[in-house]
């Protein structure tokens, strides 16, 4: 009755001679890296200081952590799944960041790392019963998963309810050796920049991570899994075992992303991350396209000022959103990037 | 333990005819509907308008809500999810669709009625009281049977007449129906009819008793998603068995773990995950994969 | 010597059907055996079982000694039992390098973190197998199709691609699923020198499960004939092709590709 249909991602080629690997950095790639390094932290903020406008920054910011959400959710495409609960565990970090800083006295630089092996944690519980499902079935446990960490976190004790958590204090001084790395956010004059420093600083982290998995023999196996899985185990790879591993990964990105929405706006309500931030992250993820790295991304700065722009219409902001996405989807219903597929049959 | 019982089961009833409609679009088209719930609410607020706007009867609300989704649903699916299903080469872009449509309608919905939330005066007042053991408004009772009603009739549609027939043939094998001469287009589209005017009636029956507010959409997706994931998805006995259950946990869970705040949810979730580890393809569903 | 695999009594009953029922035989090393049998006979179900892509309802499956029915079927290929696929199962958007290279997953010495971390092991792992995955596809003849992808292939060129797949995680005993369906003479004869190149190159042990019977006379060392679930005879070609019971099951069978 239901007819699985066939992903078909656009191919990235591995194993091919050392010098084209796209596993290794050739010195028109590192160029690209370096360009795009120089525009995020050198360009972006020169420009916002010419332009005065500040407020930028806390667009940028945004953009940059909810891309690094929406990368933990590509991941899980990528072994075949689509992941609609994302929402829970960047609500499941941001809580245990917020949890750790107020009653235990923890660092925020300690608690970032710790929301997201919290949510990787988590993320195997959950993953090990429902990662067997597959299509729609995964897709509908996880945009449940997502309605039940609100609920959640309205009714334990630990999460204060609808309340919420509120007055988190700004990221304290971080040091090493007493060689101060990142100074306490409190004495900043404007910790504006600082964050948008240190959130585009995780999001290059998260992509040169993703980007790793993808081109090590980690992405292939979890290429092998999306195109085939009954394969995948007849070649000896252990299915399950790799696919869990891959939904950790995935929440942790959803976890320190939470963390660190915490950190910015110093509170944290139940309603933070919902079913509808769930299903954007996804939405992010198919604008830029399911088969490249830093699609996710790209997906992420659009949608993010698209929203934005359409804030001038006011009443008819989701109005007009939604009906742009019906729109773009029966125009282009394999994503944007089936444009180029047309055109140049690949690359 | 009555009271327990009765509410489950009045509880149970809605929730079956809700996720009534969400598998049989899912079973017809195999498309995931993220707009039920919003459709759901659309149904309230239509029942709302009809009945407290206009002062006219409730049944013609009821009648209303029925008629307005049932068109609203079958162009959907003439004009939306029948172009994108024939032109997309993923399972995903479906569900983007439904998703698109479900904030299209919570902004239409935002528009035209407003983000207050709405209710109409009670149909029938009284309360039956039996002995303090068991004790329901005659609203709720009332209700409740409508919704039984409804289900019932709802299985025998299916079960005896022609285009009841010619949908579970169609959900069955769509590549056989189509050779057995089944007019797929025409089924699709009284299937989402139909799917859409079920879950506006249970939005209309519910405006008499909770109300209805704009943020009750995402909410009521989901536990529909539950419910089919109990009973298995694209069963019509799965969703009424999903449904019931769905009710009578919470119905137990509200009593017995208020003590402890609302966690209700999280434990049905939590019974949900060890329930389809043993059994992925839920209650009544075929196995797959 | 022990044989490499000892089918022992295996069972499997779907409700009230009874699709393998008690069948028993053993495979030497180094030995080409098939399984053949009509339409329905249960052959497609007995060939799960051994693969442990299906777990018996009784008896069991002993690879070198040691029992592997009912493991998950990725530790059954990390003992070296390793099948391929009937219904020309690949990764589809790959290219056939890309495919075989995948598919040394058994051989890597470095962990996933090494190969994430690019470590020297893991470096010289991806270099073996770009090497042996060429070894391979230049062994089945596909060195001309090396960067297709796999998706474009005509049908020939993909069961030998599964082939291809199946050799990379270097397997004791291989387990093709009808490895000439829906192939002509030529191709099937072309898939029967290549079937016995793997065996005497390669020194793979190879069962068959295999509908055509003129390719499994000319192919086989052994054959074991199965009807409605049950083992009906079992011998070397010869044997089987004078056997009364043999030529009775496939006679009462409507089957046209007897060819006897």
């Amino acid at each position: 009755m239901t007819t699985p249909k066939i992903p078909n991602s656009v191919p990235t080629s591995f194993g091919n001679s050392a010098a084209s690997r796209p596993g290794s950095l050739g010195p028109a790639r590192l160029a690209g890296v370096a360009a795009f390094l120089a525009l995020v932290f050198v360009a972006v903020p020169l420009g916002i200081a010419a332009s005065g406008r500040w407020d930028f920054y806390y667009t940028l910011t945004s953009v940059a952590l909810l891309s690094i959400a929406s990368a933990g959710v590509w991941l899980t495409f990528y072994i075949g799944r689509i992941n609609i609960g994302q929402g829970a565990y960047a609500l499941a970090g941001g809580y245990v960041s917020a949890v750790l800083i107020t009653q235990v006295g923890m660092s925020f630089w300690l608690t970032l790392p710790l929301a997201g092996l919290a949510c990787a944690g988590l993320a195997v519980l959950i993953g090990l019963p429902i990662l067997r499902l597959r299509g729609v079935y995964f897709a509908m446990v996880t945009l449940v998963l997502t309605e039940v960490a609100r609920l959640s976190a309205l009714a334990l004790p630990v999460t204060n309810g609808a309340k919420g958590i509120t007055s988190i204090p700004l990221p304290g001084e971080l040091s090493v050796l007493g060689l101060t790395i990142i100074p306490d956010f409190a004495t900043l004059e404007d910790p504006k920049l600082a964050f948008y420093l240190v959130a585009v600083a995780l999001m290059c982290l998260s992509y040169l991570a993703l980007w790793r998995i993808v081109n090590s023999r980690l992405g292939h196996l979890c290429r092998s899994l999306q195109q085939n899985e009954e394969l995948a185990a007849s070649i000896g790879v252990n299915t399950a075992h790799l696919r869990v591993l891959a939904y950790a990964i995935s929440s942790f990105f959803g976890g320190v992303a939470g963390a660190m929405f915490v950190s910015i706006s110093q509170s944290i309500y139940p309603s933070s991350f919902q079913v509808a931030d769930s299903v954007n992250f996804m939405l992010n993820c198919f604008l830029g396209g399911l088969g490249y790295v830093f699609g996710p991304m790209l997906g992420t700065l659009l949608l993010y000022f698209g929203w934005d722009l359409l804030f001038t219409t006011g009443q008819y902001q989701m109005l007009i959103y939604s009906s742009a996405m019906i729109v773009l989807m029966l125009v282009l219903p394999n994503g944007l990037l089936s444009l180029f597929d047309r055109k140049g049959g690949g690359k | 333990m009555e009271q327990i019982l009765a509410n489950g089961l009045y509880l149970g009833a809605q929730y079956a005819l809700i996720a009534l409609g969400l598998t049989l679009i899912f079973s017809l088209m195999n498309v995931l509907n993220f707009a039920h719930g919003q459709m759901y609410v659309m149904g309230g607020f239509v029942t709302y308008t009809v009945v407290a706007q206009f002062g006219l009867p409730f049944i013609v609300g009821l009648l209303a809500s029925a008629v307005v989704l049932a068109v609203i649903g079958a162009v959907c699916e003439r004009f939306l999810f029948r172009t994108v299903i024939k032109r997309s080469k993923r399972e995903e872009s479906t569900m983007l669709l439904a998703a698109g449509i479900a904030f299209f309608l919570d902004a239409v919905i935002l528009l035209v009625f407003g983000e207050k939330q709405r209710g109409v005066p009670k149909i029938v007042d009284g309360v039956f009281n039996w002995d303090m053991r068991l004790i329901m408004p005659y609203d709720r009772i009332l209700i409740g049977a409508l919704a039984i009603a409804m289900v019932v009739g709802f299985i025998l549609f299916m079960q005896y007449s022609r285009t009841g027939r010619a949908m579970r043939a169609l959900a069955q094998d769509r590549m056989a129906a189509q050779l057995m001469g089944v007019d797929v287009d025409r089924y699709s589209m009284i299937g989402f009819a139909l799917g859409a005017m079920l879950a506006g009636i249970v939005g209309g029956l519910l405006v008499t008793i909770t109300g209805i507010n704009l943020g009750m959409g995402g909410p009521t997706s989901v536990k529909a998603f539950l419910m089919i994931m109990i009973g298995g998805a694209g069963v019509i006995s799965g969703a009424i068995a999903g449904g019931f259950i769905l009710g009578m946990m919470e119905s137990i869970g509200l009593t017995l773990l208020a003590a402890y705040g609302d966690v209700t949810y999280l434990a049905i979730f939590a019974t949900l995950l060890v329930f389809l580890a043993i059994r992925p393809q839920g209650l009544m569903g075929k196995p797959w994969g | 010597m022990t044989p490499i695999l000892q089918v022992k009594g295996i069972t499997k009953r779907y409700g009230g059907l009874t699709a393998v029922n008690e069948v028993s035989f053993d495979v030497a090393e180094g030995e080409i055996l098939s399984v053949i049998g009509p339409n329905g006979a249960g052959k497609s179900t007995l060939f799960k079982l051994i693969s442990s892509f299906v777990t018996p309802t009784s008896g069991e499956v002993l690879f070198k000694g040691d029992r592997i029915s009912g493991l998950a079927p990725h530790q059954v290929a990390r003992k070296g039992v390793v099948r391929t696929f009937q219904e020309t199962t690949i990764f589809r958007s790959m290219t056939v390098r890309e495919n075989v290279i995948v598919a040394h997953h058994l051989r890597s010495r470095a962990s996933l973190l090494g190969f994430f971390l690019g470590t020297s092991l893991a470096r010289q792992d991806e270099a073996e197998f770009g090497a042996s995955a060429d070894g391979i596809i230049d062994f089945l003849g596909m060195g001309a199709i090396r960067d297709e992808l796999a998706s474009n292939l005509p049908q020939g060129h993909l069961r030998a691609l599964g082939m291809a797949i199946g050799l990379a995680t270097n397997p004791r005993i291989l387990l093709l699923d009808e490895p000439f369906a829906g192939m002509n003479h030529d191709e099937t004869m072309r898939m029967v020198g290549l079937v016995r190149r793997l065996r005497d190159e390669r020194g793979v042990t190879v069962l068959l499960v295999e509908h055509d019977m003129p390719a499994v006379m000319k192919i086989s060392d052994r054959i074991v004939v199965i009807n409605f679930g049950q083992k009906i005879a079992e011998g070397t070609p010869a044997e089987i092709q004078s056997n009364e019971k043999v030529i009775e099951a496939y006679l009462g069978s409507e089957d046209a590709a007897i060819g006897m």
